[in-house]
């Protein structure tokens, strides 16, 4: 079982990368559908001013 | 909206299948191989890491092209997107290679051929985001990075064979050679599809929130 | 006819503006000099040490001296304004990167021209056989091919000399490669023949770049 722990690392490297950058890509998802959800209700409250 | 929400639920839950299908394959399955031992396994994802790179750059080419000739923002942002995975892909592949190499040939950095192509695709990726970030404005990023992402494209064959052509003269600590039992084939065939299930999902993904990204600005005129 | 008459103009145009200051040639003459002296120090050697390091220190050189020469050669354009007064001219954008192409590529010849036998004499070398030259003027042409259509397009971001090393040099990666080895079996007396697989992909090269750059070229300046 020699070299184990070089074949762990790699796994695990390549976890963390995808599942870091997948939930780099949810975070920054959530946010803008916040920002999209305010941004509509800005503009639904501006007509309904006019 | 929710059609498209199913649709990548779906995928998700094919690709996870697929990864645990993977896994069980690459730890359990398959026979270990003769003379690197356990550590080869990392070959079964490393090497489906660098053909889902180079795919992910094809679909780069092919946006590029597509914006250059129809000017539609959303063949930019395909592009864009394709590129964003892509590198994250080709750093992996480097980052397994290099793992691979060390106990292997005792070094961190081979120049094997296909890393070294690996190296170069991923400058030329890197040099698409700059060139989309130093433009002056948006509209010519996607230009000027269209443009990269062609020539880019163009001149990664030929890199790969100057630098084969050059590695036949100056042999060295290479990354794989030998063929592959039936096994073997299976299990690299599977963390193939795979990788590629997952890219599309990673795409899809990055893709949509692009088109949100444009919306918010949209909206932000409109405001305005 | 008429669309070589235009790319005349335009490449007699640069070539008598740079007779005029000779400012692309002498500076990046000076600095290919600068570089090919700081590199020897790099790397303090013996004789058969060099002929091995020799072909990479020339390219390595002629390299960044692309890069320079290509970068001023646009910039001046945008400085004085008059990339803008080509394109209001009723001449097609392919002029306009053949003609400048075709400058870069006459300014590159003459500063190697010049640089390969002083090179010769510093590094005790036979550099002014037929089969160098050859690799040379193979090499150079994929230089300004490629490069052209990136000075074009870097000197129009926001940091403009930056750029065009960072699109430039892997793309050129390849044809590095294979003149560094060409130019190693060249100085080694190496026939025609072992040289053919590397002139063959810089010629590849040089080919589809030439036509894919003038392919995309409007895209670039365009406004």
């Amino acid at each position: 079982m020699e070299n184990a722990g070089y074949l762990f690392a790699a796994f695990t490297i390549i976890w963390a990368v995808v599942f870091g950058y997948v939930l780099l890509l949810l975070n920054r998802q959530r946010r803008q559908q916040q920002e999209i959800n305010s941004l509509k209700e800005a503009s639904k409250e501006k007509q309904a001013e006019q | 909206m929710q059609e498209r929400h199913t649709f990548r639920i779906g995928l998700l839950g094919l690709s996870f299948v697929l990864m645990v299908a993977a896994l069980y394959l690459v730890f359990i399955y398959v026979p270990p191989e003769k003379e690197m031992g356990i550590v080869q396994r990392i070959f079964y994802f490393h090497v489906p890491l660098a053909w889902v790179a180079f795919l992910a750059f094809f679909i780069v080419f092919l946006g590029s092209v597509l914006y250059l000739w129809k000017r539609e923002s959303k063949w930019d942002v395909l592009a864009n997107s394709s590129a964003e995975v892509g590198i994250v892909f080709t750093t992996l592949f480097l980052i397994t290679g290099s793992i691979w190499a060390k106990p292997i040939w005792g070094v961190w950095w081979s120049w094997d051929s296909r890393l070294t192509a690996a190296l170069i695709l991923w400058l030329i990726y890197i040099a698409y985001i700059i060139v989309r970030s130093f433009a002056t404005e948006e509209s010519r990023g996607a230009r000027f990075a269209a443009v990269v992402g062609i020539v880019g494209f163009i001149d990664v064959p030929i890199t790969a064979l100057a630098i084969t052509l050059w590695r036949t003269q100056h042999p060295g600590p290479t990354i794989f050679q030998g063929s592959l039992s039936p096994p073997m084939m299976l299990t690299l065939l599977v963390c193939l599809v795979a990788f590629t299930i997952l890219y599309c999902l990673l795409l899809i993904q990055r893709v949509s929130m692009k088109n949100d990204e444009i919306e918010i600005s949209r909206l932000k005129e409109l405001g305005s | 006819m008429r669309f070589w008459r235009k790319v005349i103009a335009i490449t007699w145009k640069d070539t008598l503006s740079e007779m005029r200051t000779r400012e692309i040639i002498f500076s990046v003459l000076v600095f290919t000099l600068l570089v090919i002296v700081i590199f020897n120090f790099a790397f303090v050697a013996s004789q058969e040490t060099m002929v091995l390091v020799a072909p990479g220190i020339l390219w390595v050189t002629f390299a960044f001296a692309g890069v320079l020469s290509l970068n001023r050669s646009f910039i001046l354009e945008k400085e004085e304004g008059c990339l803008e007064g080509l394109m209001v001219s009723p001449i097609s954008r392919e002029v306009i990167y053949v003609g400048k192409m075709l400058g870069s590529l006459l300014f590159l010849l003459i500063i190697e021209a010049i640089a390969l036998p002083i090179f010769a004499f510093l590094f005790n070398l036979a550099v002014l056989s037929l089969q160098l030259v050859v690799i040379t003027v193979l090499t150079t042409v994929g230089f300004v091919a490629i490069g052209t259509l990136f000075s074009a397009l870097a000197v129009n971001t926001k940091a403009r000399e930056m750029v065009l090393p960072i699109l430039f040099l892997p793309i050129i990666a390849p044809i590095i490669i294979c003149a560094v080895k060409a130019s190693g079996l060249a100085l080694s007396g190496e026939p025609w023949s072992g040289l053919s697989p590397w002139l063959q992909i810089i010629g590849a090269f040089d080919a589809i770049f030439l036509v894919v750059s003038f392919l995309i070229f409007t895209f670039v300046i365009e406004e």
